[in-house]
């Protein structure tokens, strides 16, 4: 076999080993990546010179430099952070406190279920399944229809279902494991919310939490679980069983594991979770719109707001995006460090 | 402390893995569970470890039955095949674990790692984490996790198997030492009959869930209780041939042996290891046979024959030459040699 020569144009195509990239591929890797940096930034900073520019500007076509096209004016900033002044604080505030705490309650429960459906096997059987809501629709009937007080025929109902699962469910054959279950959550995100907004409209009214941090919180963690559910049983599931089973026998208890050796090593997963999770609860949009008002109202809500009477005011709506925006910036870049791969390395073998 | 196990049993769905497994340990002592891959080693340890429910018969460590005692309070030390340390942990902390469980004071926690890290050389490197060791420092830290507390029982599964062989050789003495200095009772499986023998106190040899005998290991070495155990132990293994006993005679087609005390019999093998033999000229020896191969291995020479069509494994001289094909006689020393039942299996006393 003869070596071919190393011509100009043969070193431009073939890389050198194989952790590098040829030079062509390098050029043509990086100027297509250099173009999507721009179509990810540009809206960004459009957004970011729109929130200083004065209406006429914004309506008089397209200028992108400032101090030349047009002459940056601090106008909207002043009219969301002095004239709206609290208007804007109270959004903003909620905003933070619903997204953090259903971020955090939604990860945490998200969480045990996700290891539970990892480290334990389930039987669900389905005649008991089928026998529960039989029992829930038989009580629905009751309370409805007859006019039995609920918290009687609740555990009436209660008690007769444990009492069915305890000895004729036990003959049932047909059960559900834990994909079937896992299945079952994530099925829960099939329907598309604007379903179900009707409902937890009413079922809020009728607990009067309509206009709460707590409605919103309870509806963000019930929606989010599920997703929360999916991406860690799989960090989770990468977790060596011997570590844990190793810490049992050391003494820990089934807590004690959970949060000494899983939730650390499941870390990378869980930044990344949260991260995503406190992205849809920031943004979330139309179950906001139903649930809260005006206490509890959120920016997105308050941006939706800018387009009302007078036409959208796209100063104002930039300078309210660009606040929107930096926390989740901020959050992003701290959990980044944490979104690191090779955790495991070390745990077993030689 | 003693560990008995009285007619243990463990099925995985209809899957029989161990079946009626008794064993009786002395206090410091040093049992090595010795057989094949999948034959039952693992389990017999994760049920004396708590992390495999018995399906039937009773283990009990001391005086006290634990068949269904919660691993954390059986006061057992495990190594794991795989080391199972904590990748997100220190050396340091990964050996003060099970202390910190117990709530040791920090002090003194501090200073029993210290001393445990020291019997198995790892004062240096304290402060790494499992990913900045090599596979023998990882099994140190395994072996003084497992040392820091004064348990009850040390229970090691193949804990040297992902060494290299000059590595294992001299973890094997150090773990020897360690043993006896301790004088902890330990269980130890092994797939490594060098190991096995190296390190018992007593063999117990598995075969398919089935213990097949239970003896120190020259006993396991010279009197095998049967076929099983004789072919798996010894490298090169015991040489087994067909025969029968007539008049104090073993007669094989090629030849005969002089046994005395043996009973006439037809249907028997008789076993011999490679050493217990010598060649000699064909026409004046006990059995006549034919060279297929010589293999020198530095301070002897493994001869292959070929005896009633059967290979034969001699132990000779370094010096020894002779051509494949070759006829040659085999002399073995009658007192070495045992006897088989064809039908059982079983080794025949004489
Ligand atoms: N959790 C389990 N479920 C089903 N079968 C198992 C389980 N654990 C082990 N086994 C089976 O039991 C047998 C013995 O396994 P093991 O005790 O690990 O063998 P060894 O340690 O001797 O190699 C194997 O055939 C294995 O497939
Ligand atoms: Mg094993």
């Amino acid at each position: 076999m003869t070596i071919p020569e190393r011509t100009l144009l043969r070193r431009l195509f073939t890389a050198q080993d194989l952790t590098s990239m040829a030079p062509a591929a390098k050029v043509v890797v990086y100027a297509l990546l250099l173009s999507w940096l721009m179509v990810v930034l540009f809206p960004l900073y459009w957004l970011f010179i729109t929130s200083f520019k004065l209406p006429v500007h914004v309506n008089d076509g397209p200028d992108f430099l400032p101090f030349i096209d047009f002459k940056p004016s601090g106008h909207a900033w002043r009219y969301i952070f002095v004239e709206l002044g609290n208007d804007t604080l109270r959004p903003y505030l909620s905003s933070v406190i619903v997204a953090s705490c259903s971020t955090v309650l939604c990860v945490l429960i998200g969480a045990f279920a996700a290891y539970a459906l990892v480290r334990i096997q389930y039987r669900v059987k389905v005649g008991n399944v089928a026998a529960f809501l039989l029992f829930l629709a038989g009580t629905v009937y009751v309370i409805v229809n007859l006019g039995a007080p609920w918290p009687v025929a609740a555990a009436v109902a209660s008690v007769l279902f444990v009492l069915f699962a305890t000895s004729v469910g036990r003959s049932f054959q047909r059960s559900l494991g834990n994909d079937d279950i896992l299945f079952w959550i994530i099925s829960n995100r099939i329907l598309p919310p604007v379903v179900v907004v009707l409902p937890v409209y009413l079922m809020f009214q009728r607990l009067g939490l309509l206009d709460t941090h707590v409605a919103l919180i309870a509806t963000y963690t019930a929606i989010n679980l599920p997703i929360v559910v999916w991406l860690m049983r799989d960090f989770f599931a990468g977790i060596p069983v011997d570590l844990e089973e190793s810490a049992q026998i050391d003494g820990a208890s089934r807590f004690r594991i959970f949060f000494t050796i899983v939730l650390p090593l499941g870390r990378p997963g869980l930044a990344a979770t949260s991260l995503l999770i406190l992205i849809l609860a920031w943004n979330e949009y139309l179950l906001a719109l139903f649930i809260s008002t005006a206490d509890a109202q959120t920016m997105p809500m308050l941006v939706a707001a800018q387009n009302a009477t007078r036409g959208p005011q796209w100063w104002y709506m930039s300078v309210l995006i660009v606040i929107m925006i930096a926390p989740i910036v901020l959050t992003a870049a701290m959990l980044q460090r944490h979104i690191a791969r090779g955790l495991m390395v070390g745990a077993i073998k030689g | 402390m003693r560990v008995r196990l009285a007619n243990v049993r463990k099925s995985f769905g209809r899957h029989e893995v161990v079946r009626n497994l008794s064993l009786d340990i002395a206090d410091g002592e040093l049992l090595v569970l010795l057989g094949a891959s999948g034959c039952g080693k693992t389990t017999a340890l994760r049920m004396v470890a708590g992390l495999e429910t018995v399906t039937a018969g009773t283990i009990e460590i001391g005086d006290r039955d634990v068949t269904h005692v919660l691993p954390k309070y059986r006061n057992v030390a495990m190594v794991f095949q795989s080391y199972a340390l904590y990748p997100h942990m220190t050396v340091a902390r990964n050996i003060g674990y099970p202390l910190k469980l117990r709530g040791t004071p920090a002090a003194e926690l501090d200073a029993a790692v210290r001393s445990a890290a020291a019997k198995v050389h790892l004062e240096e490197l304290l402060d790494r984490y499992p990913r900045q060791l090599s596979g023998g420092q990882r099994q140190r830290v395994a072996l003084a996790r497992a040392m820091v507390r004064t348990p009850s029982v040390f229970l090691m599964d193949e804990p040297l198997s992902n060494l290299d062989a000059k590595l294992r050789s001299a973890m094997r003495a150090e773990l020897k030492r360690l043993q006896s200095d301790l004088g902890v009772t330990t269980i130890y499986v092994t797939h490594d009959q060098i190991e096995a023998m190296t390190l018992a106190h007593r063999v117990a040899v598995m075969d398919g869930g089935v213990l097949q005998q239970v003896a120190p290991p020259k006993e396991i070495y010279d009197e095998p209780a049967n076929l099983l155990v004789a072919r798996f132990i010894g490298a090169p293994a015991m040489n087994i041939v067909a025969g029968a006993m007539e008049h104090g005679v073993f007669r094989l087609r090629d030849g005969a042996v002089p046994l005395g005390g043996a009973a006439p019999r037809a249907s028997l093998y008789l076993g011999f290891r490679p050493e217990d033999a010598i060649l000699a000229p064909a026409d004046a020896a006990m059995l006549r046979a034919r060279i297929y191969s010589t293999e020198m291995t530095g301070n002897e020479t493994i001869v292959t024959c070929h005896l009633d069509g059967e290979p034969v494994v001699v132990r000779a001289d370094k010096d020894f030459e002779g051509a494949p094909d070759s006829a040659v006689g085999i002399d073995l020393d009658p007192a070495k040699a045992v006897l088989f039942d064809r039908d059982t299996g079983n080794r025949i006393r004489r």
